[in-house]
């Protein structure tokens, strides 16, 4: 071992020594001082100054609608808690004793909220939620011998009674695990609401605030005796309020509109948007999830079978029926394969093979053209369109519409819808187990296609601005309260290019001729003042009476509004959904003449 | 030829320094008195948890500080640097793959274990100064004798900090001190590698840092032998000096206020300075006697969440009082004086400096800790040896017990 001996001068052993005893007599010294000579002080610290930490919670912001109608804001509720710490000592069942012959709950139970809602031993645990005034008034006027047991406020949401929109705002629920333990670091607590559906959970982090804290000092009784000098008050920040597109008076028009019925309404600016109106019946009220909803609420509404909590506008499903026949339309005219002065001759079926796949009107209608054929909406004419289309171009067609993909609208699980293609089929049917036939049934937005509402009105928009693409929005704006300004949401925006001009000519006067011409299958829908673009859909359905579509928008020249109606089993779209959507339409430009006039 | 082997083995435990060892029992066992103490008014199991993962740890202290009283003197001394590479590789491993907690990369995970791997560097950083320290080639009186082993503290200290954690960093840095002193390197360059430091704290007031350069101007113009080297520390100070400020700024907020917090505990609203409020008043509080086993009522510290850890000495305090206090620092220092003997009675250069980077880890650890809780010191989060929570830190503690008597034994 090539190692040096040790040889330290004893010396530098006598500086080590020295040094380390200088330390710990530093320490002993400061001990001495601590616990013996400021003895007195430190124990009436201890006794008076125990700490009470009260979150203070934050509102949420308000929601209004387009023009600055209130939609949602805040109520107070006062909840009732006990600190852990004050009732675990000695007297505490005494406390419990008399606390529960006010608030009527027996020890045992108060027990197990607390255990429930603890948070730490200094942590008010919530017993009772929105106690009423007496309850309150008793306890506070025997304050003293309540120690440990005090009142918070909370912030709750209060709803306008002028208005549902229970599907566009959504409703808000108690944080489950899951969303927890993905949002700690947010701050989110057990307890805490979190937006569960609608624009409440969409823009949650912009309506969400920012929770503060109180440090209070008590005294041995619990007796608050101030704040803590050393630590000050965190003050909550509010949630910033959200502005919605939402028109609410001809929202709740058309929520009166689609009473009783099983529909969606969806109005929306076709030029940037931004929707106007959004109605999916059956709906439910708002104001049941003000605070934390009973079970049996809940259970209610989740069992109900006719399903008030399902967006239909977003969420359902539905084959478009007749409305398809444009992207049919579309996709031949732009490619090429026939021209616009092409002609069939519908004697009221169309023959393939040994079957016969008949018009909707038995007599036929003798020989369409294009914009005939969609104001007619002739089911032969198409037939012997899609023909000549293959599958490929199709499916390429309605994927270019937005069909088969998310809108992009602001509110949560929206659904895809189902464009099938060839290898959708193939895998459905087995390789060449499908057929022409197939075929016939998806030109005329039957068999395996599947829609949602609001696909339909971005469809109708597209139709509207000749190939503009906008995301469906609810939010227009919000006010941001730290940088203290309005904050606009901006949409995507797209646009589709390999449509010519001359098609989307043919398309608007074929729609123009659906609404405005005598013959027209949505005559019913004719505006008296603005004209009115549209086409209807009868969508049949394996569960009785076919789904009533009608997809349209108008064009006054410094607007164009984009609409979308379903009814379900509302027979033909040329009569009940094309009738909702005048109503709506008439309704929209009586507001605005009234806004003019003002 | 098995009575020979049986009498090896008697001789063997002859050897042992056994009250060293009951001192680190007893300490050990007190700290978990405490940390018992501190789980009964919570009526929450994952405090019983923390009682029993320090068990466990425990356990795995004892087996592993029984292997390394077994590890031959040879070995230590031929493998040194191995060991010392092996520590810096630990220190790394944390950022390839380990735990980001709070912003900060200092541990990595074991199945359900977190360890943290800066504290066992600190042992074979030892073995690594201690080596070059003794080896018989250096020449004690060159600055190359301060240089190299300055290098060796650099590196840890510059991957830790960047963890970061500013107080363990600087330990690496100040062990260095009292092993450069044992080893017999002049004071003079001690003094030199301690400068900068004093430069940066005068820096933050021009009156202090113009004291402190005029005082730096002398002691090196008495010792201007060296004029080159004498000549560059003093531009390295006086530039270190202009530069501190600029380097405060940059720091992390919350070091910025950990270190503030030191100077105006009281006044603090942010809430570094009011655990140390809590500390000092559950300390104050306990008097001379203290308030007995798990009767703290100076409650307020119960919920902080460092008390099983940074802050255990104020629940000692509080509990047990002044006479606690006393006995506990007594035991402590028996154990520094015991090791320090040893240090200076070991036959090679080797052993002794090993004893005397343990007896610098563990005395800065006590005396900042408790310092911290009586309100001496700011806020660092470094943890009580044998009493506090921490199973890394404790297993650490155990190795640099093991390594003392080991080379105590008088073979």
């Amino acid at each position: 071992m090539i190692c040096a001996q040790n040889n330290v001068a004893p010396g530098r052993k006598n500086v080590f020594r020295g040094v380390i005893l200088i330390f710990f007599i530093v320490l002993v010294v400061r001990f001495y001082v601590l616990q013996i000579v400021q003895y007195g002080r430190y124990v009436e610290l201890a006794e008076s100054n125990r700490i009470r930490i009260v979150p203070i919670s934050a509102p949420r912001g308000n929601i209004y609608d387009r023009n600055g109608n209130i939609l949602v804001y805040n109520e107070s509720q006062y909840n009732l808690n006990i600190i852990p710490y004050e009732i675990t000592g000695a007297g505490g069942d005494s406390i419990l004793e008399k606390l529960s012959t006010i608030i009527k709950l027996p020890i045992s139970e108060i027990k197990y909220r607390m255990r429930k809602n603890w948070r730490g031993i200094f942590f008010p645990a919530t017993i009772c939620e929105d106690i009423d005034f007496n309850v309150l008034t008793r306890v506070e006027e025997h304050k003293l011998e309540f120690p440990g047991v005090l009142f918070t406020y909370v912030p709750t949401r209060a709803y306008t009674d002028r208005v549902r929109a229970s599907h566009v705002i959504g409703y808000l629920r108690e944080i489950d695990r899951n969303s927890l333990i993905k949002f700690k670091k947010y701050g989110y607590r057990w307890g805490d609401l979190i937006g569960w559906r609608g624009v409440e959970r969409v823009y949650e982090t912009i309506l969400r605030g920012k929770d503060g804290y109180d440090y209070l000092q008590v005294d041995a009784h619990g007796k608050v005796l101030g704040e803590l000098p050393e630590r000050k008050k965190i003050l909550p920040r509010p949630g910033n309020d959200l502005f919605l597109t939402i028109d609410m008076e001809l929202q709740r028009y058309c929520e009166e509109v689609l009473r009783d019925t099983h529909g969606v309404v969806i109005l929306m600016n076709a030029d940037n948007g931004e929707i106007i109106s959004l109605v999916s019946k059956p709906d439910y009220d708002l104001s049941l999830f003000s605070g934390v909803v009973e079970p049996e609420e809940w259970n209610k509404l989740t069992t109900n079978p006719e399903k008030p909590l399902f967006n239909r506008a977003t969420q359902g499903l539905y084959p478009p029926g007749s409305v398809f026949k444009l992207i049919t339309l579309i996709a031949a005219l732009s490619e090429g394969i026939v021209d616009t002065n092409w002609t069939v001759n519908c004697h009221g079926y169309y023959k393939l093979g040994r079957r016969y796949f008949r018009c909707w009107k038995w007599s036929g209608h003798g020989t369409v053209d294009p914009v005939e054929a969609v104001a007619v909406s002739c089911n032969v004419f198409f037939y012997t369109l899609v023909r000549k289309v293959d599958i490929d171009t199709w499916y390429r067609y309605a994927r270019l519409f937005g069909f088969g993909e998310a809108t992009g609208i602001d509110l949560p699980a929206e659904e895809e819808g189902l464009v099938p293609n060839r290898k959708f089929l193939d895998e459905k049917y087995g390789e060449g187990g499908w057929t022409e036939g197939m075929k016939l049934n998806l030109a005329i937005g039957q068999g395996d296609l599947l829609v949602t509402p609001v696909q339909m009105v971005k469809f109708a928009a597209i139709l509207a601005t000749n190939g503009k693409i906008v995301q469906p929005h609810l939010a227009m704006m919000y006010y941001d309260r730290i940088k203290e300004r309005y904050v606009h949401f901006v949409p995507e925006v797209d646009s589709i290019t390999v449509v010519p001009e001359n098609v989307w000519r043919i398309l608007r006067k074929g729609m123009y001729e659906v609404v405005n011409k005598k013959y027209g299958t949505g005559y019913l829908a004719k505006l008296k003042d603005v004209t009115l673009y549209g086409k209807t859909g009868t969508a049949q359905n394996p569960l009785g009476e076919p789904h009533s579509w009608f997809i349209g928008f108008t064009d006054t020249g410094d607007e164009k509004v984009a609409i979308a109606v379903i009814i379900e089993h509302g027979g033909s779209g040329g009569s009940n959904a094309a009738v909702v959507a005048r109503k709506v339409l008439e309704h929209y430009y009586r507001l605005k003449a009234e806004v003019v006039r003002k | 030829m098995k009575r020979r082997f049986l009498g090896n083995k008697l001789a063997y435990m002859k050897s042992i320094n056994f009250v060293i060892l009951a001192i680190v029992l007893l300490l050990t066992l007190f700290g978990f008195v405490v940390l018992y103490s501190i789980s009964i008014p919570l009526k929450v199991p994952f405090f019983y948890k923390t009682v029993g993962k320090q068990l466990i740890w425990w356990v795995i202290s004892v087996f592993v500080l029984i292997m390394v009283l077994f590890v031959k003197k040879k070995f230590l001394f031929d493998n040194a640097y191995f060991l010392y590479a092996g520590g810096l590789f630990l220190l790394i491993i944390p950022f390839a793959f380990g735990l980001k907690v709070s912003e900060t990369y200092r541990w990595i995970k074991l199945g359900t274990m977190t360890i943290q791997p800066s504290e066992f560097a600190k042992v074979f950083y030892v073995l690594g100064v201690a080596k070059y320290l003794s080896g018989e080639n250096v020449a004690i009186d060159s600055p190359k004798s301060v240089f190299i082993p300055l290098f060796m503290a650099a590196i840890p200290f510059i991957v830790i900090f960047n963890q970061p954690d500013l107080s363990t960093a600087l330990l690496f840095i100040l062990t260095l001190v009292p092993m450069l002193f044992w080893a017999g390197v002049r004071t003079y360059y001690i003094f030199l590698l301690v400068a900068p430091v004093l430069s940066v704290v005068t820096a933050f007031n021009f009156y202090t840092f113009f004291a402190w350069v005029i005082v730096l101007l002398v002691i090196l113009y008495l010792n201007s032998q060296n004029i080159i080297l004498a000549v560059s520390m003093g531009i390295v100070n006086f530039s270190l000096g202009f530069l501190t400020p600029f380097i405060w700024n940059n720091l992390k907020p919350y070091q910025q206020k950990r270190i503030l917090a030191m100077f105006n505990v009281w006044e603090d609203p942010q809430g570094v300075g009011y655990q140390v409020i809590q500390s000092q008043t559950a300390i104050g509080s306990g008097g001379l006697f203290g308030k007995g086993f798990g009767k703290g009522t100076q409650t307020h510290l119960k919920f902080l969440p460092q008390q099983h850890n940074d802050f255990v000495f104020s629940v000692v305090g509080e509990e047990y009082g002044f006479i606690g206090v006393i006995v506990v620092l007594l035991l402590y220092l028996v154990l520094l004086l015991l090791i320090l003997n040893a240090a200076y009675k070991a036959k090679d250069r080797f052993s002794s400096l090993v004893m005397i980077g343990a007896i610098s880890f563990l005395f800065l650890h006590i005396f900042i800790n408790i310092g911290v809780t009586a309100g001496l010191l700011p806020v660092t989060g470094l943890s009580l040896p044998f009493l506090s929570y921490g199973g890394s830190f404790l297993l650490t503690c155990y190795i640099f017990i093991g390594l003392v008597v080991n080379l105590n034994r008088r073979l």
